[in-house]
């Protein structure tokens, strides 16, 4: 992501018109950052982009929609915003996109992993590919490839694909990406009672806070989930892995075909159960049977939220 | 303090196996990227040097909790005995399920097992006694691991902890080279450190207290929260004030479950056939339905009245009503695990910082 | 079991429902465990926690008064899952009772003083259990005035009392719907305008007021206006409500905790809680 000075004029441009714009600031040290809300022009001072700007701001659409709300998109934020679009859960004319170009961002949960708790940590630098994280006294060097989200490895659409004004140069990506993930390939070899054991273990630790639902840009039902009502009561509040997998596959299957691949979820899994494959796996129905992606066209119909009567792909009778 | 005793770390897996005599042990291990606690198992990855993802409440208040059971009786055929029961409705057969479990938490931070503190002061009264948390946490020992590398989002020491702190813990070990220095807390964690296992550590004294010593000037100054029990009740009607605080939540629950100090629960029924349970489940008040009323009104319907709400609690309210004890242990799991970075020491600094423009 | 377990429901039985308005019903019940009954005490204004097993619980004042022990009664509007299936219940029906919690009416204090109660619908079953408690010790009490209030004739619950409490020299009733319905002999207007055209004197007296959270409001202007103090205005709160015993922690208002400190409040207790009702 490049062109911060450019994108700070484009904001401050489009702001006495905006009831808001969010973008990111630093959040509470240098390794993190954190949605910002920019009201006022002093506001604008804070604003950073780059690969600790993970969140997907779309998410904050629908609650803001009867506001002027100004947004900065990455390109899968991007299509989490033409998504809401396609299904009229915002209003075209009440936002102004500010879009990026964007190289992948982090994932923190993996530099845990690769180093531990990191302590007190003074300072990160990003260059040529290498993420530098000074952390107490010690200095650790790590491969940015190895520590950016799983999305960004097979990254099609770098550049916003909506957008009122572009920062910077798009990236022409469209090459050399892996198809799939990896994981998916040795997830598919396993046995469906492999797959459900490992799921059931998956599920196990997941404590129900909803992380995953509410940083989901498309979960729009918010606080009328299916999952904490009584009526009807679908699911039990109790936290077993039965229940939490049937709360995890109610929220992929509402997903189906509109699910734009943006990591929030697993993101914002504080267990970090590997959401990701689940939508992963159910996209690619998806595609097979619909040749659909979600999120890619403003005037497309994402299927599942259309009808007909004969699909194309699903032979229904055998004449 | 008892004395000094010295665990090596090659020794650490046959203490915790031997703690396992008559007792569960949950410690943690690493599943995924996350740090849960689990029971002891040989080939479980332990992780003793990683801040727990979750704090060790669970042990003391679980995620679920059976609180009673219930069954339909069958009814008793007393047709034709002439004492008029052929009407008599079917019983209902209710049982109450106390905890009986002993357990034992090995890895605990101190900041964690603190958190059982602050529901003592709510579960335990003179008026009204839980039974359930009471049990689980008299049969509970912590064995937990002092905090020798604070993170950024760490601030026991402004919340009345500190990296060592021993509230709520039986046994605390202070990593030093080569293993942990232990000391016990409770006459229950002189007994667990009965082991042949343990040498003695008087030599390591002056090791142990530079590592937390270390550990307090990396965590800096404490911030003084006291103020914020008065500021936040004045603010309580700035609407604009909480609205910018909660802009970015997004209103989940990560905060308030991974919290070792936030208690709150919602009591639902289960049932299968002819019987059922009553079960006592984690609760946030993060949640739009933690206040909806039956009648459809609710008192908190916004993000900004619920975000209030868990801070006012922990710094204010709760402090009003116990001694000005501040319900909040400074572990930072709200901080480091909220998918929007909400920061809890931002809010209470911005409150007791306040200044009406308008005045 | 050495610890009393707050959570636990005596088993109880309905000796009998009455069917009060289209969604209110009156169900009178008895612990079934007949020492524990015998032994029962409570105080104008507590509630209890009526268990359906199966499907949960909620919180009902007891709006039977102290003084008649034959029977707990509680009024159950159909409002959620709990109260629908309580509403299919019969007598002979097995339900939990915890009771009773929270606070009183403030009963003792209000002796010597003339009582004017104000009710709005359902909200006259806290005041019912008050109003039967002063009838029933009337020589501790002044005056007494009660002002109910309903949308319509049909949704009045009690109406088979109301005839009695009309009968009684020693209360003053006066019943208000909000809008003309045939045949209705009583007044008709807001329960507020009422109450202003009633133009009780605030003069050692004392104000008990329940109903809708709007009917509530604007009756504590209404009060105000007529020159009650804070300090002559009780009133009782809904919350939602779990635990009962002030741990589960939804009902409070900054530091009162409703189920425990409440639900009854004078509404100047009330005004130094934060402002979220």
């Amino acid at each position: 992501m490049t062109g911060l000075e450019e994108l700070k004029t484009k904001i401050l441009g489009a702001l006495p018109e905006l009831d808001v714009v969010i973008g990111w600031e630093q959040g509470y040290d240098a390794l993190n950052a954190t949605p910002l809300f920019i009201r006022k022009p002093e506001d604008v001072e804070r604003l950073i982009i780059g690969p600790l700007c993970a969140h997907n701001l779309a998410t904050y659409l629908p609650g803001l929609k009867d506001k002027k709300v100004g947004i900065v998109v990455k390109g899968c934020d991007s299509r989490a915003v033409i998504e809401l679009l396609q299904e009229k859960l915002i209003n075209k004319d009440n936002i102004t996109i500010f879009g990026l170009k964007c190289d992948g961002v982090v994932n923190l949960n993996k530099i845990r992993k690769k180093i531990g708790d990191l302590g007190q940590i003074r300072k990160v630098v990003f260059d040529s590919g290498i993420i530098t994280i000074t952390a107490g006294e010690t200095d650790h060097q790590l491969k940015f490839s190895e520590v950016r989200m799983d999305k960004c490895d097979t990254c099609k659409y770098p550049n916003a694909l909506l957008f009122d004004h572009f920062i910077g140069t798009p990236d022409d990506r469209q090459n050399g990406i892996e198809p799939e993930h990896i994981s998916d390939a040795e997830f598919e070899k396993m046995s469906l009672e492999d797959r459900f054991a490992f799921w059931k273990q998956e599920m196990s630790r997941c404590v129900r806070c909803y992380a995953c639902r509410n940083a989901c840009p498309m979960c729009v039902c918010r606080d009328h989930c299916v999952a904490v009502t009584r009526d009807p009561h679908w699911i039990s509040q109790e936290n077993d892995t039965a229940d939490n997998w049937m709360f995890q596959m109610i929220h992929v299957m509402h997903l189906t075909g509109r699910c734009v691949e943006c990591g929030e979820c697993e993101r914002a899994c504080p267990m970090d159960i590997p959401l990701m494959l689940l939508r992963r796996q159910m996209n690619k129905g998806v595609r097979d049977v619909f040749e659909y992606e979600a999120g890619i066209d403003p005037q497309g119909k994402p299927p599942l939220l259309t009808f007909k009567v004969e699909e194309d792909n699903i032979p229904e009778r055998e004449w | 303090m008892s004395e000094k005793k010295f665990l090596k770390n090659e020794s650490v897996i046959p203490f915790i196996e031997g703690l396992a005599g008559g007792r569960k042990v949950l410690v943690p291990v690493c599943e995924g990227d996350a740090v849960i606690y689990r029971p002891y198992r040989k080939d479980c990855r332990l992780e003793l040097t990683r801040m727990p993802t979750i704090s060790p409440k669970d042990a003391t208040f679980p995620r679920t909790e059976t609180l009673m059971t219930f069954k339909q009786a069958p009814v008793a055929k007393t047709e034709g005995d002439g004492e008029g029961d052929s009407d008599a409705q079917p019983k209902l057969e209710l049982t109450e399920t106390l905890p009986e479990e002993k357990v034992v938490v090995f890895g605990s931070r101190p900041c964690g097992a603190r958190g059982k503190s602050i529901f003592t002061r709510v579960y335990e009264t003179e008026d009204v006694k839980d039974p359930y948390f009471i049990g689980r946490r008299d049969n509970t020992l912590f064995v937990s691991i002092a905090c020798a590398a604070p993170e950024t989002t760490c601030f026991c020491t402004s919340v009345g902890g500190g990296p060592a702190d021993t509230t709520g813990s039986d046994v605390i070990l202070i990593p030093v080279d080569g293993g942990y220095v232990a000391e016990a807390v409770t006459e229950h964690g002189a007994e667990l450190l009965q082991s042949d296992l343990l040498t003695s550590g008087a030599d390591k004294a002056g090791e142990a207290e530079a590592v937390i010593q270390k550990s307090m000037e990396l965590l800096g100054d404490a911030d003084d929260f006291s103020i914020a029990r008065e500021k936040l009740i004045e603010l309580f009607d700035n609407d604009e004030f909480w609205f910018d605080m909660s802009a970015k939540c997004i209103s989940c629950g990560t905060c308030t479950y991974l919290c070792p100090t936030c208690y709150c629960f919602n009591i639902t029924d289960e049932t299968a056939g002819k019987s059922g349970k009553r079960i006592r489940t984690w609760d946030t008040c993060m949640s739009n339905m933690f206040t909806m009323e039956a009648s459809g009104h609710n008192p908190r319907t916004s993000k900004a009245n619920r975000l209030k709400n868990r801070v006012g609690h922990k710094f204010s309210y709760y402090p009003s009503l116990h001694d000005k004890v501040i319900a909040c242990c400074g572990c930072g799991r709200c901080i480091k695990s909220c998918p929007a970075a909400v920061d809890i020491r931002e809010i209470v600094k911005s409150a007791q910082e306040y200044e009406d423009v308008n005045e | 079991m050495s610890m009393n377990n707050p959570y636990l429901p005596e088993m109880a039985t309905i000796n009998e429902v009455i069917e009060e308005t289209h969604n209110i019903k009156t169900f009178r019940v008895t612990l079934n465990d007949t020492e524990k009954m015998k032994n029962f005490t409570f105080e104008p204004g507590q509630v209890g926690q009526l268990s359906v097993f199966g499907v949960g619980e909620s919180t009902f004042v007891i709006n039977s008064p102290p003084t008649r022990m034959d029977y707990l009664q509680f009024s159950v509007m159909r409002t959620g899952e709990v109260t629908t299936k309580l509403h299919s219940l019969e007598a002979g029906d097995q339900i939990g009772v915890r009771a009773p919690l929270g606070k009183c009416f403030p009963y003792e204090d209000m002796k010597g003083k003339d009582i004017i109660f104000v009710g709005g619908g359902i909200g006259m079953a806290p005041l019912r259990t008050l109003l039967l408690y002063m009838l029933d010790n009337r020589k501790d009490y002044g005056n007494i005035s009660l002002l109910y209030g309903a949308r319509s004739p049909n949704d009045m619950a009690y109406s088979y009392e109301l005839d009695e409490w009309f009968s009684r020299k020693d209360l003053d009733t006066t019943l208000t719907i909000d809008v003309e319905f045939p045949d209705w002999k009583h007044r008709v207007g807001l329960i507020p305008n009422v109450l202003l055209e009633m133009n009780p004197s605030p003069e050692n007296c004392v104000a008990v007021t329940c109903g809708p959270p709007i009917m509530i409001k604007f009756t504590l202007q209404a009060l105000k206006k007529l020159g009650f103090e804070d300090n002559q205005i009780v009133t009782t709160l809904e919350k939602r409500m779990k635990c009962g015993v002030g741990i589960c922690g939804r009902c409070n208002i900054g530091g009162s905790y409703v189920c425990k400190d409440g639900p009854a409040y004078t509404y100047e207790q009330l005004k130094q809680l934060p402002n979220e009702l």
